[in-house]
């Protein structure tokens, strides 16, 4: 049985791709913020796909030493149950703020969920990866166009809009995926952005407030449900070969900017490896 | 430069710490939360390369701030700017608190600020420029029911930094009084500014923008620091009105916006602000 795991795994996107990918028979392990929501999603789903094999773990993954504790949790996980394997990695979990406002490391909080903690969690989770030949799905968005990362500002500490920082992150997953590629593609992993399109889901309503929210409870009511884009990821996991290209919408490869280049990406997974205190070479020789 | 921040794991505290990394200047921060302190201390190596030092002390146990002199006594550090950050506040009518978190708000706003302060001074170098910071809040401006051991706090850190701006003008050190309104620094705050609705979100200050501007303000020897046009304008229009006024309509105000609160959110008993 293959095992992906899944981060915002109690609501939106990442429910309902948990709930999917459940039913196609993957063991699936999920990250949520929420014990009691955790254990609310996994009911939900077992009550859809009474078979499944669903574990959940409960991390704050804006807070860089909860994802290394749940990590090394999910990585004791993979190695009693899962044959040291895992097949899919699908990093979701995400927000959106309409201040700045930052974590424990004082980095913004958009840039540290959207995109470090992914990398983070991706790092910890490389060999289990590696060995699995296994995928890498980013929740991306089509907002990641028009858009160049700040490299002397990417924490928008000069003129923050919730926007273009949201843009950025945006950016940031499709430039990661990239990375990933360039980096591991010759050992088997693929990586991949997704973009879900215009999602009924509750992000731009959680801890946002003022136009945010306002401009975000018009918008999602023109979404679709999040079972839409759930098929994406569905198609990416199971899809022989593995497909080839960076960026999906609909099941289908989507043109991206052309910020997303071998450059930037490199240059961005260096200076993530930095804020987040690893090297992904060394993650490797650990092993 | 060497600064020493108070309360440096809070929002503010953390911005006001990044927007110092920024700079390249060497800090010293200090924090209640162990964990937060390492967090930022890392966080602030790993962005800038800073040189950072970090030790936990809980203000106001005088034993513990000891500790902490004796730990920057025995680095030899002078520091030439100190921000002030650290700070309780404690929502509610005056009789529904514990006396001691009444008094703690008391303690560490005001007891544990001028205990730190005097003796970083102490410390200073005699000819050097000092930059000293003082976070007061936009509730220092006016009496303010159903926070008023708080807002009460706060304007005594206006007042004593309005005085001590004089007394020390003559030794090189300026003196700044910062008036925010609210700032999303915690779930809880971002709570607060949303059950306040318009008006909530109109007097919010963005926690970026307070940090780039209380350092560009110290100095350039700004005597008081109000960000927001909206907030200087009711600043001054509450300078205008007595006093009796306008704690009448902030009990207003505030009394519906606590309801609403109460009824939708149990909130937090503290924040840092």
């Amino acid at each position: 049985m293959k095992t992906i795991l899944i981060t915002g795994a109690t609501s939106g996107i990442g429910l309902a791709s948990a709930r999917l990918l459940a039913k196609d028979g993957y063991r699936i392990i999920g990250i949520g913020r929420d014990a009691a929501k955790c254990e609310t999603a996994k009911q939900s789903i077992l009550s859809d796909a009474p078979s499944a094999d669903i574990a959940y773990f409960t991390a704050d993954q804006l807070q860089q030493r909860e994802v290394n504790r749940v990590s090394a949790e999910i990585a004791d996980f993979l190695d009693a149950e899962c044959g040291g394997e895992l097949f899919a990695l699908v990093s979701n979990a995400g927000c959106v703020r309409s201040w700045y406002t930052t974590t424990e490391e004082g980095y913004e909080q958009q840039f540290a969920l959207n995109h470090l903690s992914g990398f983070l969690l991706a790092y910890h989770m490389l060999p289990y990866l590696l060995r699995a030949k296994g995928r890498v799905l980013i929740t991306g968005s089509e907002s990641h166009k028009h858009m160049k990362i700040r490299w002397d500002d990417v924490m928008f500490q000069r003129g923050y809009h919730p926007l273009l920082a949201y843009k950025q992150s945006k950016l940031c997953n499709l430039l990661f995926a990239k990375a990933l590629n360039d980096r591991y593609g010759w050992q088997g992993l693929h990586a991949y952005a997704v973009d879900p399109g215009l999602v009924k889901t509750e992000i731009g309503c959680k801890s946002t407030g003022g136009i945010v929210k306002f401009v975000w409870e018009h918008r999602k009511r023109h979404g679709v449900s999040p079972d839409v884009p759930a098929e994406t990821y569905a198609y990416l996991c199971a899809a022989e070969p593995a497909p080839e290209e960076l960026y999906y919408h609909l099941c289908k490869k989507q043109t991206y900017s052309a910020e997303v280049n071998w450059e930037n990406a490199a240059r961005l997974f260096h200076l993530s490896e930095r804020l987040c205190g690893v090297r992904y070479d060394e993650r490797m020789q650990k092993q | 430069m060497n600064v020493l921040i108070t309360g440096a794991c809070g929002g503010l505290g953390r911005a006001l710490a990044m927007e110092c990394g920024k700079r390249n200047w060497r800090l010293f921060l200090t924090d209640i939360n162990e964990n937060g302190l390492h967090s930022i201390q890392r966080g602030l190596e790993r962005s800038f390369g800073a040189c950072v030092a970090a030790k936990t002390c809980d203000l106001t146990d005088e034993h513990s701030v000891d500790e902490l002199l004796a730990a920057v006594d025995a680095q030899g550090i002078c520091f030439d700017m100190l921000l002030n950050v650290a700070g309780l506040d404690c929502e509610g009518a005056f009789l529904t608190r514990k006396s001691s978190d009444l008094v703690r708000i008391v303690s560490l706003n005001n007891e544990a600020t001028l205990r730190i302060t005097h003796a970083i001074l102490k410390r200073r170098k005699a000819d050097k420029a000092f930059s000293l910071v003082f976070i007061s809040s936009l509730a220092s401006m006016y009496p303010m029911p159903l926070k008023a051991t708080y807002a009460a706090s706060k304007r005594f850190l206006l007042d004593l930094a309005l005085a001590l701006r004089l007394e020390l003008k003559g030794q090189n050190v300026r003196v700044l009084a910062v008036c925010p309104g609210g700032m999303p620094t915690t779930p809880e705050a971002l709570r607060g500014i949303e059950a306040q609705g318009f008006w909530g979100s109109a007097t919010t200050n963005p926690l970026e923008t307070v940090a780039r501007r209380t350092i560009d303000g110290v100095l350039r020897g700004k005597s008081v620091y109000i960000p927001g046009g909206l907030n200087r304008a009711l600043a001054f229009v509450g300078g205008l009105l007595p006093r009796r006024w306008v704690a009448a309509a902030i009990y207003n105000r505030w009394s519906r916006a606590q309801k609403h609160w109460l009824k939708n959110d149990a909130p937090a008993d503290t924040f840092a602000a």
